[in-house]
């Protein structure tokens, strides 16, 4: 196997996205996240699923990936715990008690963790069909809100101003878009390169 | 695939039922959260949650050291006291150009309602600057000047200590965060406060009739 002149190491780049993300929810980081809400929802929690995906990454020992796989066949309840975790924090409630109280924010930092992690291993284990309901569960549900923060008068959050709601509602629906559409990209290539294997 | 290639010594059916209980388990316990969080799925915002919890049980409110428009200085809990009247309490600030001045008319016209109706002396109105920074008594002069205010009937005061700015927010389930143009931006609503001085109902602020009808209720 090639691989390619000056990459990161896995384990560092997991240390790098884990230490930013946790990072934002401490000072003096903190403040950003306090003060708008697309450093909290559009840059921090998709950075903290992001270095636990990363982080399982560099899982190793006798089986790597394989472990755990008996509790997650074909990714089935990672999928799940990962939704439940990734729909809960998108709560306007929840991002509140984030940002007010400090338990909840450590809840919400182990726990998109956590989800980052499981996807990684669900994803490693699922059929394209599997991962077609998670991410036509996950991808709708995350463009709906998107808009519908972008787009309602309403404000949502106590914490945040209605101008920092729309922004992140945008972002949102834009981050959602576009990781289902590498997915799309992802998915269709794998498919096409084993189709061509077995011609 | 990759499932298959791990452990081949246990039977692919024990790692089904393993994984089935184990998505089980997250669905059940993700359910009971997200209820348990939303209050039975009927409270997704804050402030939903606030209402509902000052619904369910008044409200306490701790005491606060208050200055009015004519630099009188008193405590929020002897104006609460004071005649036992019900008070519907709104927060400004009174540079305020955004939602305090859709505030601003809609207690005008509570002020006539109660005038009109008898209940002056039952019913008061209390707006509480939550800027003590820059509104000082010759700010709330300037803003219940501008406004009309009845001084039987609608009153406003700001903190003496800017120190208690946040205690008072919180008695309160008030958050105000900064907005463009040096604004503020914070929940706004009708805050129903009994004789007692316990904090009874919160009413969205284009609902007045609904907090008049509320108060009504509770006054003597």
């Amino acid at each position: 196997m090639k691989r390619p002149a000056r990459r990161l190491p896995p384990s560092t780049a997991a240390l790098l996205a884990g230490v930013l993300a946790v990072g934002l929810s401490l000072p003096p980081m903190r403040s950003l996240i306090e003060q708008s809400m697309v450093w909290h929802m559009v840059i921090q929690m998709p950075l903290l699923v992001l270095s636990g995906w990363l982080s399982m990454g560099t899982v190793s020992g006798p089986s790597g990936m394989d472990r755990w796989g008996y509790w997650n066949h074909y990714g089935l309840s990672g999928f799940i715990a990962a939704l439940i975790v990734m729909a809960y924090w998108m709560l306007p409630l929840t991002i509140d008690r984030a940002v007010v109280l400090p338990t909840a924010d450590s809840m919400k930092v182990a726990s998109l963790w956590f989800a980052g992690a499981v996807l990684r291993h669900s994803f490693h284990r699922a059929p394209a069909v599997l991962q077609m309901f998670f991410m036509g569960t996950a991808v709708p549900m995350a463009t709906w809100l998107g808009i519908y923060f972008a787009s309602t008068d309403l404000r949502l959050c106590n914490a945040y101003s209605l101008e920092s709601q729309m922004v992140s509602g945008q972002g949102l629906a834009i981050l959602a878009m576009l990781l289902g559409a590498l997915w799309l990209v992802g998915t269709i290539r794998a498919a096409q390169a084993s189709s061509r294997r077995f011609r | 695939m990759n499932a298959r290639s791990s452990r081949p010594a246990e039977p692919a059916t024990a790692g089904l039922f393993r994984t089935f209980s184990a998505s089980l388990a997250a669905l059940v316990a993700g359910l009971v959260l997200m209820l348990w969080t939303t209050e039975g799925g009927s409270a997704f915002t804050t402030e939903t949650a606030r209402r509902a919890a000052v619904e369910r049980a008044p409200q306490p409110l701790p005491d606060f050291s208050v200055v009015g428009a004519d630099g009188e200085v008193t405590t929020l809990g002897r104006l609460f006291a004071s005649g036992g009247r019900v008070w519907i309490v709104d927060f400004v600030y009174t540079r305020c150009q955004t939602v305090c001045s859709a505030l601003g008319s809609i207690y005008q016209q509570l002020q006539q309602r109660i005038l009109d109706d008898g209940l002056k002396g039952r019913v008061g109105l209390l707006s509480i600057s939550f800027d003590p920074g820059s509104d000082d008594a010759a700010a709330l002069r300037g803003y219940a000047a501008r406004m009309r205010m009845d001084v039987d009937v609608w009153r406003i005061v700001t903190l003496t200590s800017a120190a208690d700015r946040r205690r008072l927010l919180d008695a309160f389930g008030i958050m105000v965060v900064p907005a463009p143009l040096g604004e503020f931006e914070h929940n706004a609503a009708l805050h129903i406060v009994d004789g007692q001085g316990q904090l009874v109902h919160i009413v969205d602020y284009d609902s007045p009739a609904q907090a008049l009808a509320l108060a009504r209720v509770l006054a003597p």
